[in-house]
């Protein structure tokens, strides 16, 4: 941008906040006005001097006013900073900016950098003359920039007096045709009504028996009957979740040079079509999706709107290499996402001086930084039964308890209850019977040596690691297996390991049966390990959990003998010629050796088999193996309600997982965790570099009524932070939330929004063109919470009805329709034109939910985002001909169908779709394998209907199909030499390319 | 509107913007639903025609993806010997590098001056070192990534995020075609595959759909997508294909006579015509059997090393030549082998590259200019980074965002000319520094567009290629 030009931003700015403009267009002209006439000194010499050397520390723009000074209004510098006026005009020696300049006065801290020479001199001569600076802005004009429609407070309006009987929408709408001297068109007959309802609330054409059972129902609510029946049904939810998603740049793939496929973000578009089928009020929405895991804790199923939060791309390859501008950017998408989606403004445009039009610092902006400072995209795990959540919130607390012996929790009634039932059904401890070892063997070399009371004892070669091998003849049932390790005076500091300290680690354990009439031997799940000593962070449970990183080991207790028991998923029936196999690999390094071990089984209670703390065993044996609950210590306590909760835990069904943010996450680089949220600072002209003052958690300060920072209590969870936001939203009193929702439902039924600029309600957007209505329409929303009544309202009024036929004058009176005297006529979107091939091809396949179609084959790519081949698709595999919302978006890779319709890039935000011609864009209607291939399937739908057997038939039926009414005589005679010549199928190829069939009337 | 490629230039007349943010469409003439030869702009900031007379009409980019190096192609740093070896690097490793900086790595390639101008080629371009008095390098190109997601962003988007629209949209939008007969900004990708970010480097973003890059498949026996039926659908080609568009066109213009005022549905029928005209031409245009076993050979298609690339240069060629206004040659796919990148062993990776382009390359700017189209065409060599003097590992090179090499020939820059330059190490820019958006600006700027007056509102922001930076880099211009 030029200087001039900039100046004259500039200029425009402080007009634009000093008068209320009339519009958007009318700022616009005065940005691209020329300079105000002002002296030309300062605005071709000086301002540039002060915008390239001192603005970035002090001015507004930046955010940053150091030393309290500021140089971009005049009052900045003739008030001064802390050490008083920055300028005497006429006396530059007294001035402390040229002083500072000059560098002449070390208590002025100013950069190294100096201004050239010729810079210093024209800024002397400038004070010298008198410092003559146009740059006025008013105190209070600062102030008044709150004074905009979008910020005002909401306040239901009045509805403009007309006939009783008027619908309160068409009486704002007509009020207006009325001062412009427009009259309205007729309402629109009943097979254009019935479509464009349809199609607007459904994203799906009607059926023609559906047509017809509305235009023959001459019942005086037929068309509220039609409203109601398509509101009530799941197909609404499924079109209307496709405007949020486009709204919120949600996709299935990551976006960036690593467009890695998300397995599990399916789930949140599920949650927001079903969201959308129970009208779901709307703050409960916005709460949900911000912080569902505040609002609703135990409704875990309530999870998956956090979808929300992870809805944007995700840089991959910046995360591993750029870590800082990473998280800065990632964080900045979700600012960006959520003001621009939940209140159609562009917080965004603060990230590196304060916002050029609207009233938004870049406090402010780092504030809404700072309420996402504290999560990390990737999956999000939940449990979908919110008693299966409780019940595992119970467990893992037990487990817990077991762990850190808290006997408050252990000796708790209810769990006492547990350990004695425990107790009684132990009976006596286990029989532990001596396996018949028939091999013994070690994979590296060590010499195994059987002792006479039955153990091993290791000895000879100590290699780096180990795979012992054990086979063996055993007892007919076996319901658990123990292995102790045993301390011996040969082993290094007693053992029983054979490392230097006598340590062991086992990293797994696995048992199979090899049986004479098998070939392959049939592993033997465990289903439980304990142990009677874990070291720390070296549990037993990881010597079964497939982990080889993993291992058991004993260390400090060494110089002692251990034992582990390894109870069986189910027991074993070992038949008389069948051999038992135990591994034990030891595969750590630096010889974390078993020095010596028994092994033995044992047929009892598995309940009763597990291993017991040396402590709790010590007790057990002192009550005499049947201790009463009175004798029960938390030892033993610890180890059977830790063995019941594992094994309960193990019970549960999985949790699921959906692609989201959250303080921990898990993505292609492992667990992302935040242990606190990262420290947010403004940053000075958006630069990591530049740090400044650190900024809490909050929102606009523009929405005076309400407090922009958010009052949490020191070390409050980060979840506080999305939570407060969620509830500065919804607020009653912030205006933008219910305005921006009730013109976006506005602007998807009449294809433009009240005003048109549905995600940038500030000085660059549209003012509405019926203030009134959104107020009145925002009120009704905020007051009920209901989008479903707000369509009714809508589509119920003689606006919404209007015919689009029109007359020429119409037009030239009012191009866009934007006082809507007539209808507007839209195309179909790109999953329209799909979704309504499908169904009018007798394809359509209405299952909801579930993970997405892939409308594409894939082969691996040469690192993690895959090859996409759209054309080598099998149009008929089940899923293919479901719904277009149920589809997988890659976000890098866009389906040439889709992208050819507008279809948008998710990169950003995308509050309307374009609608674009062009001879590609027919090129792909005609000839795109997907509109063939159905073209085919419905003429063959068609032939193979008996009572359509005659070619003109067949060719009505196409026409009432795809065109929802009869065809004419002409048109049948433009249309069976076709078929006839080349086959219906080359008619429903003409058809699904007729603009009458892509046209919403 | 079709206009004629060859018509008189400069200067190129003063056209009529139109309006096409968001779906005004009643007092819109169909024209403006298409693309005729025009800018737009949007919302109350149109712009009166095009800024200044133009100096190109049509560009080729060809970009080297990965990240081609400078210190071992074009950018000459005697300094990398005497350091060889030695822990010149930064001890934290700065944001985008993968790994820690190594020793400084001298090129294992030898440097000779070459031309008039006496530019420093190395010994992997020998083709082009014939030619750089025909060149204009701008020796200190910047970044603002060392990520490839980011920085191939930048240089095709001018941001590092993404859902921004490319170059070549930006110049469809505010140019239109050249010739209705083919798509007008053209993406050949290397047939190994997609580059970083895969085609949201051609996207439209914001822009209309019709602006994005049509991705072609040199190899595939019909390229270009969806202009035929395929083969399985018999009632959709031929005869039954001619007989049912005209059919569709009376259909659709009684449709369009009942509703006269929507100049969407003229749109679609004038659309339909188009997509008519260009099956008859697009064909034509990708058939390469009409090219002289000469040009074959000087392309280098009779050798499998540079046969594909080779290939793709032709085609642009003949694409500009018919009037497609931008093609993007790509060279290289994203991942780890056959591109750019080369992080392993520059000894051993970059050569190869370098072989498979620096023939086809060549032989382009040789025939652009035999045949009078470098008059108004412009030709760029690019890449998203260049890589550290620093090895990485003992004979690789790491990303750098600090300094890389571009250059431009053809119409309206001065040939032989060398803009800016690198530190001693070829490490960071020093001087003459210049970035995607000085670039971006530069070319806008030869096709008669000021970068700062080409803009689309879009929330809430009147979006430019070149954000709000750029200069268009005056010392370079002709």
């Amino acid at each position: 941008m030029s200087v001039a030009r900039q100046a004259a931003c500039i200029a425009a700015v402080v007009m634009a906040a000093a008068v209320s403009l009339a519009s958007a267009d009318e700022a616009a002209e005065w940005l691209s006005a020329e300079p105000l006439p002002t002296e030309p000194l300062f605005t071709e010499h000086v301002e540039p001097i002060l915008r390239e050397r001192c603005y970035g520390c002090h001015s507004h723009a930046a955010g940053v006013i150091e030393g309290g000074l500021a140089l971009d209004w005049k009052s900045g510098w003739a008030e001064g900073g802390s050490r008083g006026p920055a300028i005497i005009p006429g006396d530059p020696e007294a001035s402390l900016l040229i002083r500072a300049i000059r560098h002449v006065d070390p208590d002025l801290s100013m950069p190294d950098d100096r201004l050239p020479d010729h810079e210093v001199a024209t800024l002397v001569n400038w004070v010298a003359g008198g410092a003559v600076d146009p740059r006025l802005l008013p105190a209070a004009a600062m102030e008044d920039r709150t004074d905009w429609w979008s910020l005002r407070p909401l306040t239901q309006p009045e509805v403009p007096a007309a006939a009783a009987e008027c619908h309160p929408v068409d009486a704002f709408v007509d009020a207006r045709l009325a001062e412009a001297g427009l009259a309205s068109t007729v309402e629109a007959d009943r097979r254009t009504l019935i479509r464009r309802l349809t199609i607007d609330l459904h994203g799906l054409p009607p059926t023609p028996a559906e047509v017809e059972a509305f235009v023959a129902d001459r019942s005086p609510d037929a068309y509220s009957q039609l409203l109601d029946r398509l509101l009530a049904s799941p197909r609404y939810g499924e079109q209307w979740a496709r405007h949020w998603l486009d709204t919120i740049h949600f996709a299935d793939t990551h976006g960036f040079e690593h467009d890695a496929f998300r397995p599990n973000a399916w789930r949140y578009r599920d949650y927001v079509i079903a969201s959308f089928n129970a009208d779901l009020p709307w703050d409960r929405f916005v709460k949900e999706q911000c912080a569902a895991d505040v609002f609703a804790p135990e409704a875990t199923d309530r999870r998956v709107a956090l979808g929300y939060l992870g809805a944007g791309p995700y840089d991959h390859s910046a995360a591993i290499t750029a870590p800082r501008s990473f998280e800065h950017l990632d964080r900045d998408d979700l600012v960006t996402q959520t003001m621009g989606a939940f209140a159609s403004t562009t917080a965004s445009c603060a990230r590196c001086h304060a916002h050029k039009f609207d009233p938004i610092s870049q406090d402010d902006y780092y504030a809404l930084q700072s309420v996402f400072a504290g999560i990390g995209k990737g999956d999000v795990a939940y449990d979908p039964d919110p008693q299966t959540a409780r019940d595992r919130q119970r467990w893992e607390q037990l487990a817990a308890a077991a762990q850190h012996r808290d006997e408050t929790v252990l000796l708790a009634e209810e769990h006492a209850a547990l350990v004695a039932a425990w107790e009684a059904a132990r009976g006596d401890a286990a029989a532990w019977l001596p396996l018949e070892l028939e091999t013994i063997s070690s994979a590296y070399g060590a010499t195994l040596h059987r002792q006479a009371d039955g153990s091993i004892l290791v000895e000879g070669e100590r290699p780096e690691v180990d795979v012992t091998t054990l086979v063996a003849k055993g007892p007919a049932t076996i319901t658990a297996i123990r292995l102790e390790v045993l301390a011996d005076d040969s082993l290094p500091a007693q053992g029983p390991g054979r490392a230097d300290n006598g340590n062991l680690h086992l990293n797994e354990v696995a048992v199979e049966v090899r049986r004479p009439a098998e070939p392959l031997a049939t592993p033997v799940a465990i289903g439980l390990a304990t142990a009677d000593f874990n070291q720390e962070g070296w549990t037993i449970a990881q010597a079964i959990d497939g982990d080889p990183k993993t291992a058991w080991g004993i260390h400090p207790a060494v110089g002692q003998s251990h034992q582990a028991v390894f109870t069986f998923a189910e027991p074993l029936m070992l038949e008389a010629d069948a051999r038992l196999t135990v591994v034990l690999r030891q595969i750590h390094g630096g010889s974390h050796l078993i020095g010596r071990l028994r092994l033995t089984a044992t047929d009892g209670d598995p309940q009763t088999a597990i291993a017991l703390s040396a402590g709790g065993s010590r007790r057990f044996a002192d009550s005499g193996g049947r201790a009463d609950l009175s004798h029960s210590s938390s030892l033993v306590a610890a180890a059977v309600l830790g063995q019941r909760a594992r094994q309960r835990l193990a019970e549960l069904p999985p949790k699921e997982m959906v692609y989201a943010a959250a303080a921990v996450a898990e993505n292609e680089r492992g667990t992302i965790r935040y242990e606190k949220p990262r420290e947010i600072r403004v940053l000075k002209r958006g630069d990591l570099e530049q740090p400044r003052q650190e900024v809490g958690p909050g929102a606009l300060t523009a929405v005076t009524a309400l407090e922009a920072r958010f009052p949490l209590p020191a070390g409050h969870d980060e979840s506080a932070r999305r939570a407060a936001l969620a509830l500065w939203l919804i607020d009653p009193a912030n205006p933008l939330t219910w305005r921006s929702m009730a013109n976006r439902v506005w602007h998807f039924h009449f294809g433009r929004g009240l005003s048109d600029t549905p995600n940038d309600f500030g000085r660059m957007g549209s003012e509405p063109t019926h203030p009134q209505l959104l107020d009145w329409l925002a009120c009704d929303l905020r007051e009920h919470k209901s989008l479903k009544r707000l369509h009714r309202l809508i589509c119920s009024s003689a606006t919404y009805r209007r015919s689009s036929a029109c007359s020429e004058e119409m037009v030239r009176l009012d191009p866009d329709n934007r006082l809507l005297a007539r209808g507007s006529r839209r195309r179909l979107d790109a999953d329209a034109i799909r979704d309504a091939i499908l169904s009018t091809s007798g394809r359509l396949d209405l299952t909801m939910g579930g993970p997405g179609d892939q409308h594409f084959s894939q082969k691996p790519g040469p690192q993690l985002t895959p090859v996409l081949n759209y054309d080598d698709v099998d149009w008929d595999a089940p899923g293919m001909t479901r719904r277009s919302i149920y589809r997988v978006v890659w976000r890098g890779i866009p389906d040439p169908f889709f992208d050819a319709f507008d279809f948008p890039d998710l990169g950003l935000l995308v509050a309307a779709r374009g609608e674009s011609v062009s001879p590609l864009q027919s090129l792909v209607l005609l000839n795109n394998r997907f509109v063939l291939h159905h073209a085919d399937a419905m003429a063959a739908d068609i032939a193979s209907d008996t009572a359509a057997a005659a070619l003109l038939d067949q060719l009505r039926e196409a026409v009432r199909r795809t065109w929802l009414r009869e065809p004419t005589p002409q048109e049948l005679a433009e249309l069976e030499p076709i078929a006839a010549t080349h086959g219906l199928a080359a008619v429903c190829r003409l058809l699904f390319n007729s603009n009458a069939f892509l046209y919403v009337e | 509107m079709t206009l004629r490629f060859r018509e008189s230039l400069p200067p190129l007349p003063r056209r009529r913007f139109l309006t096409d943010a968001g779906g005004g469409f009643g007092a819109m003439a169909a024209s403006a639903w298409l693309a005729g030869e025009r800018a737009a702009a949007s919302h109350g900031r149109g712009l009166e025609g095009l800024h200044h007379p133009a100096r190109v009409r049509r560009v080729i980019q060809l970009f080297m993806n990965g990240g081609a190096s400078p210190m071992d192609t074009f950018d000459y740093k005697p300094a990398l010997e005497r350091h060889d070896g030695q822990m010149l690097g930064p001890k934290e490793k700065p944001e985008g590098f993968t790994a820690a900086a190594g020793a400084v790595m001298k090129s294992p390639f030898a440097f000779a001056r070459h031309g008039e101008s006496g530019r420093w080629v190395s010994s992997v371009f020998p083709h082009q070192a014939g030619i750089v008095d025909r060149l204009t390098f701008l020796m200190a190109m910047t970044s603002k990534s060392n990520v490839h997601g980011p920085a191939s962003y930048m240089m095709n988007t001018g941001f590092t995020l993404p859902g921004f629209p490319c170059l070549g949209a930006w110049i469809s939008y505010g140019l239109g075609s050249i010739s209705d007969e083919l798509p007008e900004f053209v993406v050949l990708p290397d047939p190994r595959g997609l580059p970083y970010n895969q085609k949201a480097n051609f996207t439209a973003g914001f822009l209309p759909a019709r602006h994005q890059g049509t991705v072609i498949d040199a190899a595939a026996s019909e390229p270009v997508p969806d202009l035929f039926a395929g083969e399985a659908f018999g009632f959709a080609r031929g005869q039954a294909d001619r007989d049912t568009r005209d059919a569709l066109q009376r259909l659709n213009r009684q449709h369009a006579a009942e509703y006269p005022a929507d100049s969407r549905l003229e749109a679609r029928l004038a659309a339909g015509e188009l997509a008519a005209r260009m099956q008859l031409s697009a064909p034509e245009a990708f058939d390469l059997a009409s090219e002289t076993r000469g040009t074959h050979a000087a392309y280098g298609l009779d050798r499998p090393e540079t046969e594909d690339f080779g290939r793709r240069c032709l085609l642009a060629r003949r694409l500009i030549e018919r009037g497609t206004r931008f093609v993007q040659v790509w060279s290289g796919p994203q991942g780890a082998i056959n591109n750019w990148d080369n992080h392993g062993n520059i000894q051993t990776e970059l050569p190869p590259m370098a072989m498979s382009v620096d023939q086809p390359i060549t032989a382009l700017v040789k025939d652009l200019e035999a045949r009078g189209l470098l008059a108004d065409t412009l030709v760029i060599w690019s890449t998203e980074f260049g890589r550290t003097p620093f090895a990485q590992g003992s004979l690789g090179r790491d990303h750098n965002g600090g300094s890389f090499v571009t250059w431009l020939t053809g119409a309206g820059v001065k040939p032989g000319v060398a803009y800016g330059a690198s530190d001693d190490l070829g490490y960071q820019a020093a001087e003459g520094t210049t970035s995607s958006y000085d670039l971006h600006a530069t070319i806008l700027h030869l096709l008669g567009i000021d970068h700062e007056q080409l803009t689309f509102r879009t929330a809430g922001i009147d979006r430019r290629l070149t954000d709000v930076h750029g200069h268009v880099i005056g010392e370079v211009l002709a």
